[in-house]
């Protein structure tokens, strides 16, 4: 920590793995961090206070917000099939097995008769209830570990993981690299994606020669302004002595 | 059965010679029921009862049958039932506090229980005494002295054995090694009085290698299985085969969190047994916006507690020891202000991270600093802790914990063959854990670094237990001399993924240990004996070939524990100086052999070690252990015949041969450099672009290196290298080089050219 020690680590500014604290960032007193104190938020009702060991079972809770109920709604919380819609209970048509929509397109408000000419197989919704036929998978089939798995009736098409009952996961926990101090939950784009946008406008700016010729004019101007402010005061002019405003114009 | 009757006979003699002689020799005192109703004993001749020489209270006892009241006066008596000494005033004083322990309430009831199945679930939170109290309980009821069977308990980690086993043998008043004992890497201290065994689930599972049924063991504890170590999965799965073929088998899983039901269902339904934990409510804040800098925020929040919460010591997680050391300094910092200005209380600010050395470590049961003046604002101590004080460790007195929710964790990936250790997210159920340690000694309140929403959106349920995160070539090396056939069926609580399998299948296959079915080798039998990567003890195994495998059993123990190196912050230059002096120019691997042998040298020569190797800025403690892990490898290479062997050191190929043997474990770590005057090089095969550490002592720079692993930090860095000829590749790892399995790409035409080079120089030497 003390200061005399630093000059030794000007060779090794590189090496992130040892814990050097870069100069700037030095500090001999607080920086102040104790006068920001952070506004806490008590955990919404009923979650606030931990539970002890007693009540293991899960609570089911109600939704908190507005995207569990949209979820909510679009999941099949259960494997039954949801009722059709009043509009749609003819009694006369028979369900699709597959899409268990009724196979004769009724007329409905949002899709009046004329505008679904389509046969119920190109329907929508029939095509997304179909069982995906999936791509083989990418592995290279000549690989030794493959063909061990395979040898034991592990099928790499079949989108199945390891284990009994073939549950395991189908592929490896990915990694994800994290190499700054963001807190869980600030999103990513908060500072990178505003420095590329800033680059990106920067970038985009096309400059023809009278808009060159009209930049070098106003670098000028202000190279000028600043030395006037540097050296128009005759006393700098005087300490410095003779000539030392000569080097600049 | 056969073979555990015979262990059985010889553990009881061994028993009883090292009594002593004024007790009798006999097998027949003090018969009971339950030798017949043991299988193992009808092996016996007569009654077979092998109990104590001297009269015990456990003599009364029924195995298997017994009270908690039973066992409460058994240990109320006034000599130990188990040696007959008399018990010392400190047991009494044990005893005392043993009886408040939440678990001793449901002793009972545990026992009712596991009399009743083979399988029980425990749970318990930490601090609830289960790791101490439950295996004594056991103790009392399986009186393993009758059958010779033990009771062992696993632990994921190594100081935890080593620590509990000391506990529980100062609780049941004998010593640590005799009755009660502990087994872990490298060191095993166990005798054949012992009856209770603590040991990291590795140890088990290696002496399972050899007794595929366990038969030594009449019960197995798993402790801390919420960990989901490596080990501790693999045990389960063993376990529950094992528990089909033999019945006489006890299995109890302890957890310390609520997810119980999945070991639950995991074990045929077993049935479960929870004891609440001595736990106060915790009150839990989150932030209203996410954090810019969850380093800062938590600085900013300990301070905020400092002034103004009341009396109550302060636990923050971070990630990682550089992260850790820089808040601890900060918070000094800051109080020290606070203190100036607004007459704030002191502060003890204490790291806590598993490189610490012990001493340090011990220092965060350190009673909190008094007030500066009487009457002035009460002292707090606040420990800056990485996640092992999330489970393992029990810090009473903590009230107030601050989660700024992430910790490093282990991930490796198989298509890249790295493994790497990121910062990462918790899991929801680490950060219910995390809160729970505020609540150990009064209601306390957890402050959460981040918003409610990110709590229930960003985060996982549970974390990815270690086996879906490993590089898994070791455990198939081991499920495989553990006789497991099918590893694709293999009854895993949760199963790896396909590819991560394959990839340690594969690189098991060019190491020679697994042959082209899958089948284990003699080498790979060989290669698993030692308690080593696969990689590095085929380079073990194969060393003789190369004369040298004195040198590179030397360098595996080096390896094998942490950094010898010492680089404190205020003598960087001055370490660095004297590393030099050990180093040499083509590698890491043969530098660290120098050190070794410098650090025998002054060994021998009588002088003061410590004081040397502190001179030399080299850890005493990690050399030490190295000369341990040293001779206990020694044994294992003996008793298997691998010979000792080196090259005379006036030879000149002293270090070749050194550099050459390396390459016969480590051939699928080698790097390429990228072009001339490039500083950045290439992972063989996996094509990943790497520069050498900077702690290396390797300056000119070669073409070729062989690594010994692989750290991913902001940049990508291979640790630990050696220089190499590309030429040997080829001789020593003929399969992994063949060129036609090589992408396109510099690394296969240097290869080819190669190839035609070495070609070229036989056809010239055949013609002459």
């Amino acid at each position: 920590m003390a200061a005399p020690k630093e000059n030794t680590r000007s060779n090794n500014d590189h090496d992130e793995d040892y814990d050097d604290i870069p100069l700037q960032h030095q500090r001999y007193f607080g920086a102040g961090l104790h006068k920001r104190p952070i506004s806490f938020v008590s955990a919404s009702t009923g979650s606030s206070q931990l539970q002890s060991v007693n009540n293991t079972t899960p609570k089911l809770s109600p939704p908190q917000d507005i995207s569990d109920i949209y979820l909510n709604l679009v999941l099949p919380k259960t494997p039954q099939p949801s009722p059709p819609p009043p509009s749609e209970s003819q009694p006369d048509a028979p369900p699709c097995p597959i899409c268990n929509l009724p196979l004769q397109a009724p007329s409905s408000p949002t899709h009046p008769p004329s505008q679904c000419p389509t046969p119920h197989t190109q329907s929508l919704a029939h095509q997304l209830s179909l069982p995906h036929s999936h791509p083989p998978s990418s592995l290279d089939r000549t690989r030794m570990g493959l063909s061990y798995l395979s040898s034991h009736g592990w099928d790499p098409d079949a989108r199945r993981g390891l284990g009994a009952a073939e549950q395991g996961i189908a592929f490896p926990v990915k990694a994800r690299l994290k190499d700054d101090n963001r807190g869980v939950g600030m999103p990513v784009s908060v500072s990178k994606k505003g420095d590329e946008k800033g680059r990106g406008r920067e970038k985009e700016k096309l400059l023809d020669a009278g808009k060159v010729r009209k930049l070098v004019k106003e670098e000028g101007r202000r190279r000028e302004r600043v030395w006037e402010e540097l050296f128009g005061d005759g006393r700098v002019e005087k300490y410095l002595g003779k000539g030392a405003g000569g080097g600049g114009s | 059965m056969a073979d555990s009757a015979k262990t059985l006979k010889r553990s009881s003699a061994e028993r009883e010679g090292t009594q002593d002689s004024k007790r009798l020799k006999t097998n027949g005192d003090g018969t009971t029921m339950d030798a017949k109703q043991n299988p193992y004993l009808a092996h016996l001749e007569e009654d077979g009862r092998s109990g104590f020489a001297f009269k015990s209270p456990l003599d009364k006892f029924e195995r298997q049958n017994t009270t908690a009241r039973q066992a409460s006066e058994a240990e109320d008596s006034d000599n130990n039932p188990w040696t007959n000494n008399p018990h010392s005033q400190q047991y009494f004083k044990i005893l005392k506090t043993r009886r408040d322990l939440p678990v001793q309430k449901q002793r009972q009831e545990f026992l009712d229980m596991y009399h009743s199945t083979q399988i029980l679930v425990f749970v318990g939170e930490t601090g609830s005494g289960k790791t101490t109290q439950i295996p004594q309980y056991v103790l009392y009821d399986e009186l393993p002295h009758l059958t010779g069977k033990l009771i062992a308990c696993t632990q994921p980690r190594r100081v935890a054995a080593m620590s509990v086993a000391q506990r529980v043998a100062d609780e049941l008043d004998v010593n640590l090694g005799e009755e009660v004992g502990y087994s872990i890497r490298f060191e095993n201290r166990t005798g054949p009085k012992t009856l209770l065994k603590y040991m990291t689930d590795g140890q088990l599972l290696r002496e399972a290698m050899h007794d595929h049924d366990m038969s030594r063991y009449g019960c197995i504890i798993l402790d801390e299985a919420h960990e989901r170590t490596l080990a501790t999965d693999i045990l389960m799965a063993l376990l529950k085969q094992i528990a089909e073929r033999r019945k006489d088998l006890k299995i109890i899983v302890m957890s310390a969190t609520l997810d119980a039901q999945k070991f639950q269902t995991y074990f045929f339904n077993a049935p479960l047994l929870a004891v609440p934990g001595r736990t106060h409510p915790v009150e839990i804040f989150y932030t209203p916006e996410p954090e810019r800098d969850y380093v800062e925020a938590a600085v900013r929040t300990v301070l905020q507690i400092h002034a103004s919460e009341p009396e109550g010591d302060i636990l923050l997680f971070l990630t990682g020891e550089e992260e850790i050391e820089d808040a601890c300094r900060r918070i000094g910092l800051e109080v020290d202000d606070m203190i100036r200005e607004s007459d704030a209380g002191p502060i003890a600010v204490y790291p806590l991270y598993g490189t610490l050395p012990p001493h340090q470590q011990q220092r965060i049961f350190d009673k909190a600093p008094d007030a500066l003046r009487k009457g002035g604002r009460p002292g707090r101590k606040c420990i800056v802790a990485t996640n092992i004080a999330e489970t393992s460790l029990t810090i009473d007195g903590i009230v107030y914990v601050v989660d700024p929710g992430f910790s490093k964790q282990k991930i490796y990936n198989p298509r890249t063959r790295v493994e790497s250790l990121l910062v990462s997210p918790i899991s929801k159920a680490s950060a219910q854990q995390r809160a729970g340690r505020a609540g150990r000694t009064r209601p306390g309140k957890c402050f959460r670094l981040y918003t409610e929403k990110a709590f229930k959106k960003e985060l996982i349920e549970q974390t990815y237990p270690e086996i879906l995160r490993s590089n898994l070539a070791n455990t198939v090396l081991e499920l495989k001399k553990l006789g497991v056939e099918d590893l694709v069926h293999f009854d895993l609580m949760d199963p790896p993924a396909p590819e991560t399998m394959m990839r340690a299948l594969e690189e098991l296959n060019y190491l020679a240990c697994l042959d082209d079915d899958g089948e284990l080798t003699t080498l790979g039998g060989l290669a698993s004996e030692f308690p080593l990567d696969p990689a590095i003890a085929v380079m073990l195994i194969s060393s003789p070939e190369f004369y040298c495998s004195n040198e590179i059993l030397s360098i595996t123990s080096l390896l094998s524990v942490p950094q010898i190196w010492v680089r404190p912050n205020n003598a960087r230059k001055r370490a660095d100086e004297m590393k030099q002096q050990f180093a040499h120019p083509d590698g890491d691997h043969l530098t660290l052999l120098n050190a070794y042998h410098a650090y025998k040298g002054a060994e021998q020569a009588g002088d003061d070690v410590k004081k040397w190797c502190h001179e030399h800025f080299l850890s005493y403690r990690h050399l030490s252990s190295a000369d341990n892990v040293r001779a206990q490898l020694k044994r294992i290479m003996e008793t298997h015949d691998i010979q000792l062997v080196s090259t005379p050191f006036q030879n000149k190929e002293y270090y070749v041969n050194i550099r050459r043997a390396l390459l016969a474990g480590f051939f699928m770590q080698v790097a390429m450099r990228e072009s001339s005057n490039s500083k950045v090089y290439k992972t063989v095969k996996d094509d990943q672009l790497v520069m050498i550490h900077p702690g290396t002592v390797v300056t000119s720079p070669y073409d070729w290196v062989v690594y010994n692993e692989f750290v991913l930090t902001t940049k990508q860095y291979v640790r630990t290298v050696t220089n190499i000829r590309p030429e040997w590749l080829l001789e020593i790892a003929p399969i992994y080089y063949d060129v036609d399995s090589f992408e396109k790409g510099e690394i296969k035409s240097a290869l080819t050219r190669l190839t035609d080079k070495v070609r070229r120089r036989q056809a010239m030497k055949g013609g002459r």
